[in-house]
């Protein structure tokens, strides 16, 4: 996974696949460093993700409390039509919002 | 007509070994790139759920993926662990029921499953273990 901090957006390059071992690897990672940079603005995109199943549905809506405890806003970037029939049916557009791309 | 039975460890890892090979066994078949998709989903939920739920992330039991097809194009896969079971089915394939969210689980991967399938059942026995049933009608392909 790629981050990069631009003045005070964290943006997480998710890679290929979001399942649960892929995000056991990357989560500590996002945490800390959400909780070390206090960034007005999270990014997660997706752009490189080939698969994604309820584990990044779980991982999205905890980093978006952990978001919303730390005054940050939170935004999905770079969704493809599966990513968003995954997220849809869980109801949390209601709570987070899309970024278009660059 | 066709028939796979695999046998793996309960290591997370091997989950997407577990729906790539689903993939490569049903590609006879010509599925559809969203009829891929929602194979692999429905593999990878189910996996993920005998690991984590049915044997508590106990690396070391084993999960079995057996999926077949018939001449019409209808899918059959059955995922089963002979873990802890489930108490109560009913409560368990509500949307966003999870008796793991400190574990950041949403609760929806019985719900994914069952929209993407035709049809889904789950068969569990506390302290025995779980199978999903789950049978998948594929798009005619020429
Ligand atoms: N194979 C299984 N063995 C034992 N319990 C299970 C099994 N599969 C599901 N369950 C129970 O059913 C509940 C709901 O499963 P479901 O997949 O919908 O949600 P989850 O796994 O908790 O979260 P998510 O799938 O969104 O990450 C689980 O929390 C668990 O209590
Ligand atoms: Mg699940």
């Amino acid at each position: 996974m790629r981050v990069e901090k631009k003045k005070d957006v964290l943006t997480f390059y998710l890679n290929e696949d979001v399942d649960d071992y892929q995000i056991s690897l990357i989560k500590e990672e996002c945490i800390r460093l959400i909780d070390s940079v206090h960034p007005a603005k999270v990014i997660l995109d997706f752009t490189d993700v080939s698969f994604v199943d309820s584990t990044g549905i779980g991982f999205v809506l905890a980093r978006y409390k952990q978001c919303a405890s730390n005054q940050c806003e939170l935004v999905l970037r770079g969704l493809n039509q599966h990513h968003r029939v995954i997220f849809a049916m869980s109801g949390l557009f209601h709570l987070i919002k899309e970024e278009a791309c660059l | 007509m066709n028939k796979v039975t695999l046998k793996f460890k309960s290591r997370m890892e091997n989950e997407s070994f577990a729906r790539i090979t689903a993939c490569a066994f049903l590609s006879p078949l010509n599925p559809t790139i969203e009829e891929m998709m929602e194979i692999k989903t429905i593999v990878s939920e189910a996996v993920t759920n005998a690991i984590l739920h049915g044997y508590d992330s106990n690396p070391n039991k084993l999960v079995k993926l057996e999926i077949g097809y018939d001449d019409n194009g209808c899918v059959t896969m059955i995922i089963s662990d002979s873990g802890n079971g489930i108490e109560d089915i009913r409560q368990a394939m509500e949307p966003l029921y999870t008796s793991k969210a400190e574990l950041e689980r949403s609760g929806m991967g019985m719900t994914i499953m069952q929209t993407f399938s035709d049809s889904f059942d789950v068969i569990s026995r506390l302290k025995e273990g779980t199978s999903v049933v789950v049978q998948k009608q594929l798009q005619k392909s020429k």
